[in-house]
């Protein structure tokens, strides 16, 4: 059981003393400890980039550390694999899952530890054990569902029955509110205190601060790969945890100008998309975005906001209804046509999509300048100057480091790498700017800039529609949000009007007595 | 760590390790060799001798070099966007008999206009042929390897079917086309070998390709499709064209070197005239990890093995198969560590950068 101070310790559950591991680029972790007590819900906190999934990699067996040693109740390990990590009753859940689509709740927890009878899978041993734990904790689970088909909340819930299945006492959970509405959320809380009583032990990893406040017993701050402090949960404070993290005091929260919009922008009519689940098919959506006017779309992941942004830049075809940029159609054109007629696009998948990371930081930056090819001569022979010159400015203006335009994007960090990407995409200025997840998996520093960088540009008279699956982002820089549920526009709601619960509720087809189901 | 010194210090990591390949493949030679029961310093003698002394063994070692630079950079070229071209040997035959038709059939012009107006047709049918798979990758998706693998069939069974039948020359009894005109033939740089122009031609076109690929907007986003074509579509770039286009070019380059077989070795196509030369090319490509630079080294050392193996075989006895257990040596080495290198990023992907 977890111990309050001044009791007798046991020894810890689990013990990592001096840890060290490099990467190719980086330090990742620097001599780093970290002790916990059986039954305590111990929070790690740090940003990305901090080391927190790196350490806990390590206790589960992924990565090998270069220095250091880990104990498990006392006894030196050496944890060489996840399944050496299981046996020893160390579970983790991962942030994404890590689960077989197409193969049923019940296949997905056994896997790997399946029951047997006379050298057959018995799957009835094997379903009413699962049934146990699940009544045991408090779980809802459908057994026999298949996990293409089961909402993010019932595959993480799947995710840690699958830990307990296989016997963990120490149950890491990365991220695990990430891809969780606010209702969700509280679900969860409640399984974990439920595990917490049965005298498991909860490492939570996570970075939002008021979420770590009202679950944990202790919180361990990490920043850039070192162990900052580790404080039990009654002297900490959001504003304490804030400065450890990051190490300096953060801004979030911004002056919004009052703003008239001004002349409509994008205007969206009935439009009918296939997604990639039928879940994210989109069906009838229509809204407008004006001049000067931040639109944020708020919804669970998969919830049609890839697919809206995809139709809209010309990634994704257009089954039926019309999409226009003052007044002229663009449905169903190139992207580059769609780039033609003023409309930027920060992509939501960083890596994938929006950087080639082999190229270097300048060939990043003109990138969308070369299918037509201003910065060369008539027969296409790069003017390397002239892109360098301009690179140099974007660099300077965004505080994009290394402050090198030959760079391979390869070596910037997320945030940089993010930034290379904004000044490319805001450079172009377009009278639409469409950023998805903007802000995702990177420094708070990062985020502060690019959050401020659209504000600019709202404040140029720019239209911008923001996707998120970040609330406090949509709630700190709309002006309008409309919520994505299923495909769907669930409803419109002004800032004014708009706050966690509402979106929350609404997130998961909820209808509040706001304009739900009115669209703009 | 400084970002441009890791980038250099990765690439010469990459060029130490093609040496280290190379070198260990010459030490399972040399044992080969050894216990074969052969003197390994005077097999080594006759194998340098072979490549280099005199006229005739150099010209040999040059006449060998040309087809493997130039299958090695129709295939790296293929490579910088990402598409496997294993039909490079079938592109040769559509330029080898291009260029022996419009050799022939073009009478009375001076070798200046003749020369390149015919290997610029031989270029243009490797180029179209190498399009069909180019085509059916980018609209689609169809796996380019099995394509332009089965591809390479129907060129060598057409070109053998021409050579028996339509065009063939009558006054010989084997299945080949008649000479080309003396103005088609390519002028030979160091008789006795039968070592010719066509090595100017070949790093002419290295000289053009690496210009092309780093200099210009296409070769920049032939590379950028290669890398990320995810990334290009979004931007605006169409890489299903750019994919066509490049394939079209490597064929290119592959119809040239038929072209260049045909108007500087032979003067006419034989049936089955190819020892294989366009596979020679991935070995050529990869080994030099397709980069354009390295490629002229790559494909140098190699010919000077083969053009030295014939030697050896003769003056000491030592079958020149030993040369093949070398390059094959070599490949296992090359590819096999071009699949750890696969594995390491794979691995720094999920660790260095994402590490939260």
């Amino acid at each position: 059981m977890y111990v309050e101070k001044g009791v007798k310790k046991l020894a810890p559950i689990v013990e990592m003393k001096g840890i060290y591991k490099e990467f190719p680029n980086v330090v990742a972790l620097n001599h780093v400890d970290f002790s916990l007590e059986k039954g305590e819900i111990h929070a790690l906190i740090g940003e990305n980039g901090a080391g927190k999934s790196t350490l806990m990699k390590i206790l589960y067996g992924i990565y090998d550390q270069d220095e250091g040693t880990v104990k498990i109740n006392g006894e030196e390990k050496n944890i060489s694999d996840a399944r050496e990590a299981m046996r020893l009753g160390i579970g983790m859940v991962h942030q994404e899952f890590m689960l077989a689509e197409t193969m049923t709740v019940l296949e997905n927890i056994i896997l790997g530890f399946e029951p047997n009878k006379h050298k057959l899978l018995d799957y009835d041993k094997a379903y009413s054990e699962v049934m146990d734990y699940s009544e045991k904790y408090g779980f809802e689970i459908r057994p026999n569902s298949k996990v293409i088909n089961i909402s993010v909340g019932e595959a993480q819930r799947v995710e840690i029955l699958k830990a307990l299945y296989r016997g963990a006492e120490v149950l890491i959970l990365d991220e695990p509110t990430a891809v969780l509405t606010p209702q969700e959320t509280e679900e969860l809380f409640k399984i974990i205190r439920s595990l917490k009583e049965n005298g498991k032990t909860i490492i939570f990893i996570s970075h939002k601060l008021d979420e770590v406040l009202e679950i944990a017993d202790r919180i361990t701050v990490m920043r850039k790969g070192n162990k900052v402090e580790t404080l039990s949960q009654n002297d900490a404070t959001k504003e304490k945890l804030a400065y450890l993290m990051v190490g300096r005091e953060v801004f979030l929260d911004f002056e919004i100008e009052e703003n008239e919009p001004g002349d409509r922008i994008l205007e969206v009519k009935n439009l009918n998309v296939f997604g990639r689940r039928k879940l994210s098919n989109l069906k009838d959506v229509s809204f407008e975005i004006k001049e000067g006017e931040i639109l944020g779309v708020a919804g669970i992941d998969g919830n049609g906001q890839t697919e809206l942004v995809e139709a809209l830049t010309g990634l994704r075809k257009v089954e039926s209804g019309e999409i226009k940029i003052r007044g002229e159609e663009i449905t169903n054109k190139s992207p580059l046509e769609i780039r033609h007629h003023g409309v930027s696009h920060i992509p939501e998948d960083r890596n994938k999509t929006g950087l080639c990371k082999e190229l270097t930081i300048q060939e990043n930056l003109i990138a969308n300048k070369l299918p037509d090819d201003p910065y060369s001569s008539k027969i296409g022979i790069i003017n390397f100057k002239r892109v360098k010159n301009f690179a140099e400015e974007l660099i300077d203006k965004f505080d994009i480091r290394p402050p090198k335009t030959d760079v391979k994007m390869q070596n910037l960090s997320g945030g940089n790498a993010q930034k290379v990407i904004v000044a490319r995409e805001v450079a172009e200025d377009a009278g639409l700017i469409i950023a998805s997840q903007p802000t995702r998996g990177i420094d708070i520093g990062s985020i502060e800039f690019i959050r401020s960088v659209l504000l600019d540009e709202r404040k140029a008279g720019k239209a911008v529609l923001l996707v998120s699956a970040d609330l406090e982002e949509i709630l700190s820089l709309s002006d309008r949000i409309i919520v994505m549920y299923e495909g769907e526009i669930q409803g419109t709601l002004d800032i004014e009007e708009a706050n966690e619960n509402n979106l929350g509720l609404m997130m998961t087809g909820g209808n509040p007595d706001f304009k739900g189901g009115v669209t703009a | 760590m400084n970002d441009k010194l890791r980038d250099f210090l990765y690439e010469r990591q990459s060029l130490l390790n093609v040496f280290i390949a190379v070198f260990t493949a010459m030490i399972v030679g040399t044992l080969v060799i050894y216990f074969m029961g052969y003197d390994i310093l005077e097999s080594y003698e006759a194998l340098y001798q072979g490549a280099f002394k005199g006229r005739f063994n150099f010209g040999g070692t040059l006449e060998r070099f040309v087809p493997l630079l130039l299958s090695g950079l129709a295939f790296a070229v293929a490579s910088k966007a990402s598409i496997f071209n294993i039909g490079v040997e079938g592109q040769l035959y559509f330029g080898a008999i291009t260029a022996a038709f419009f050799g022939y059939i073009i009478k009375g012009v001076p070798s200046l206009v003749h020369i390149p107006v015919t290997l610029l047709l031989a270029a243009a049918a490797g180029g179209l042929w190498a399009v069909i798979p180019g085509f059916l990758r980018a609209k689609y998706n169809v796996n380019e390897v099995t394509t332009t693998i089965m591809l390479n069939y129907v060129a060598i069974f057409f070109v053998g079917y021409i050579v028996n039948h339509p065009f063939k020359n009558p006054n010989v009894g084997v299945p080949q086309t008649p000479n080309v005109q003396p103005t088609a033939r390519l002028p030979k740089i160091m008789l006795p070998s039968r070592a010719n122009i066509g090595i100017f031609i070949a790093l002419a076109l290295l000289v053009f390709f690496i210009w092309l690929l780093n200099k210009t907007t296409f070769g920049y986003k032939v590379r950028a499709v290669g890398f990320n074509p995810f990334f290009t579509d979004y931007v605006g770039v169409k890489s299903k064209l750019i994919m066509v286009l490049t394939m079209f070019l490597s064929g290119a380059i592959g119809g040239v070197l038929g072209g260049v077989e045909v108007l500087g070795i032979h003067g006419y196509v034989l049936d089955n005239f190819s020892p294989g030369y366009g596979f020679d090319g991935i070995m050529v490509g990869l080994l030099a990890r397709n980069n354009l630079k390295a490629l002229p080294f790559v494909a140098f050392f190699l010919a000077a093995l083969r053009s030295g193996a014939i030697n050896m075989e003769r003056f000491t006895g030592v079958p020149k198969e030993v040369i093949g257990v070398i390059e094959a040596v070599i490949i296992l080495l090359a590819a096999a560590e071009v699949i750890v290198e696969i594995k390491k990023r794979k691995s720094s992907d999920k660790g260095g950068v994402e590490v939260g």
